[in-house]
Parts: structure tokens; C-alpha cells; sequence
């Protein structure tokens, strides 16, 4: 059976070691990026089922990255799932706006609850 | 030059800034331990696993201290923010239970969640009351004898929604009552029962509360439990 392929976008080594290792022991197939822009190269290539994309990254923010895959037509139905630390009403506002389909707080969550929360997610945008 | 710093830096936008700066470390920390407790690199001998539930709720506890002291700032220098949006309560406090499972676990508790009625959603701020919520579940928690039950009840009551939280646990002595949301209060069963806190989380949840034009108030007696209560105001435009 094909493995759910998932692209990390995360400029933090350890938390995207992390997230990585969770995910690829739930049987997902993950290639991960510490930089925006190698994460956007990729992502027209590899045509993954859901991208975790954080929002302070170097040289691009997680905002325009979003806006990007959000404007290309080979991209823009791939779910994104922005993780981030800044919680403040307007940065969820701007990333739902902006065509995240989840908003998920890293302090917050469970790191054993990201494989059942991307599942829950790739559910939804299958009905 | 004081002049110029004071004008140019508020100390709510240094704590944001720092706030933001420490949750990421915070995040790692917390994602290691998980792991551990998940049992994926392998099971954990009885002392590990103590050891373990020791530093998950310290990392809970400092995710609490960054939290509150974003707000604290606000409180002081009179700019606490309500910024109203159309929310449901009942799917904030789902998540906080959720997010409470591995310490109520550590900590010996379990903790229910009864919606009693149709509740709307509403304009409120969804932050800051999520806030008040994992005040005041996080200190039902550490407050309890071990063996705690903790119920949680949302319900329509009238134009108000209506939260409440009772829990079995040491309650709250009559010469404390007065006291307990007072800035910088810890009761005085902390220091036998060994529960660390800033004395900050229920002054910020009545401050929060009060500001959202809503009653924040709880029944207490000692050595059978507490029940907190808040309530605010269904406004849906």
C-alpha cells in the first residue's frame, strides 16, 4: 500500500527531526526542509498528500511560501498545515485567509496526536 | 534616553517577543519527553516513567508561566485586549482536556466533559479564554487528593453561557476564600502538597473574564472540593 507522503517545511533541526521521526514511525513517508524555498522546489516534483509548513523561516516566510502554493495550479489543492508557535489571532486569520486548511500550535499539541490529527485531515478532504 | 526606551519598547512587546523565543525550545522539550511516554523507543522501568511525568508537567507548567506572563503584562499596563470572535466553547475545552490527558494521567485524575444543553457559538476572544479554561482545569488538577475526578459542564443558562469545573480535591479554606484571586496568592496547601505556581493564573482568568463582561467566582469546602465557575454574556453579533 502507498505510504501517505508528507513535506516538512520546519527551519528548526530538532523539531524537524521530531516531527519526522513521529510521522515516519506511523508508516508516512515524509521528506522534510529546513528552508522555504528548497520545501517549495520539491513540492510541484514530489506531489505530497499534506504539507506542515511553519511560519518563521529564513529568507521566506511561511506566509509566502503558503501564498505560492496556494497560486499554483499544480499545487494549490495540497492541503497545508501551518505549525507554528505564534498564536496571536491575526497570524490565524492570515493563514486560514491565506489557504491552510488547519492552523495547529506546536506548544500545544501532541506530538503523538500529529499522525492521527494529519489522518483526521486527509479524511476530511477526501469527502 | 529612559524616555526614548519607555516610548519606543512596551514591556508587553518585549514579553510577546521573549514569550515567542522560549516556546520553541519549550516545544522540543516537550516532544522528546512525549515520545519517550509514548513508548516508541521502548518501555520505561516505574521509576523512568515517574521521572517522565515529572518533566512533562514541568514543561505544562512553564507553557502555563509564558502564557500568563503575556497576559500579566497586558494586565499592568491596562491593555488587556478582548478581541471577540465567533466561537465554540465547547470545542476549546475539548482540545484543553485532550491536551491534559498525559498530567491528569501522571497526576492521578481523570477528567470528564458533560455539554448539558445546546450551547451556541458566540463572540468571544478564543484565546484568552481558552486560557481561563487551562487555569482552571490545570488547577484542579494539581490540587487533587490523587484519585481525583474532575467534571466539566458547559451549559445555556438564560443569555449566559455557563462553564463550570468541580473537582474533589483539597478545596479551599474559609481564610482563603477572600484571597485566592489576589495577584501573587498560593495557598497554603502548596507547600505540603509540593505544587509550584506563579500565583498568577486565577487573577489573570477573573481579570480576562471581568473584560469580556462575564462573572468568574467558584464554591468551595475544605478537604471535599471546589467547583469554579464562569459565565459570560451570549452575544452573537
Amino acid at each position: 500500500m502507498k505510504k501517505t507522503k508528507i513535506i516538512i517545511i520546519e527551519d528548526d533541526r530538532f523539531l524537524n527531526k521530531l516531527y519526522s521521526d513521529k510521522l515516519e514511525s506511523s508508516n508516512f513517508e515524509v521528506l522534510r526542509f529546513l528552508q522555504g524555498e528548497d520545501g517549495l522546489n520539491n513540492i510541484e516534483l514530489e506531489k505530497p498528500d499534506l504539507i506542515l509548513l511553519d511560519l518563521i523561516l529564513p529568507i521566506k516566510s511561511g506566509f509566502e511560501i503558503l501564498t505560492e502554493i496556494k497560486n499554483n495550479l499544480e499545487t494549490k489543492d495540497i492541503p497545508v498545515v501551518i505549525l507554528s508557535n505564534l498564536n496571536q489571532e491575526k497570524d490565524i486569520k492570515k493563514g486560514m485567509e491565506l489557504g491552510a486548511i488547519s492552523y495547529l500550535n506546536k506548544i500545544d499539541i501532541s506530538i503523538n496526536d500529529l499522525p492521527n490529527i494529519i489522518n483526521n485531515i486527509l479524511k476530511k478532504v477526501k469527502e | 534616553m529612559n524616555n526614548f526606551k519607555k516610548k519606543e519598547y512596551k514591556i508587553s512587546d518585549i514579553v510577546s517577543t521573549v514569550s515567542h523565543q522560549l516556546k520553541t525550545p519549550l516545544s522540543i522539550i516537550k516532544g522528546c519527553l512525549e515520545i519517550l511516554s509514548s513508548k516508541d523507543l521502548g518501555e520505561l522501568n516505574k521509576k523512568q516513567k515517574e521521572c517522565l511525568n515529572d518533566a512533562l508537567e514541568n514543561t505544562e507548567r512553564m507553557n502555563s508561566l509564558i502564557k500568563n506572563l503575556l497576559n500579566i503584562s497586558k494586565i499592568e499596563e491596562d491593555e488587556l485586549e478582548i478581541k471577540p470572535e465567533l466561537s465554540d466553547l465547547k470545542e476549546i475545552i475539548k482540545k484543553i482536556i485532550n491536551n491534559f490527558y498525559a498530567l491528569s494521567k501522571a497526576k492521578n485524575c481523570t477528567i470528564s466533559f458533560k455539554v448539558l444543553n445546546k450551547v451556541p457559538l458566540m463572540l468571544f476572544d478564543p484565546l484568552k479564554i481558552e486560557q481561563v479554561v487551562i487555569n482552571i482545569i490545570s488547577n484542579a488538577i494539581f490540587y487533587n487528593k490523587g484519585e481525583g475526578f474532575i467534571e466539566v459542564f458547559l451549559e445555556k443558562k438564560d443569555n449566559e453561557l455557563l462553564f463550570s469545573c468541580k473537582d474533589n480535591g483539597l478545596g479551599v479554606a474559609n481564610d482563603e476564600k477572600e484571597k485566592i484571586f489576589k495577584k501573587f496568592y498560593r495557598s497554603e496547601k502548596t507547600i505540603f502538597l509540593n505544587v509550584s505556581g506563579s500565583g498568577l493564573g486565577l487573577f489573570i482568568s477573573k481579570a480576562i473574564v471581568e473584560k469580556s463582561n462575564g462573572k468568574i467566582w467558584f464554591e468551595s469546602e475544605e478537604n471535599k472540593g471546589t467547583t469554579f465557575y464562569f459565565s459570560l454574556p451570549i452575544i452573537k453579533k
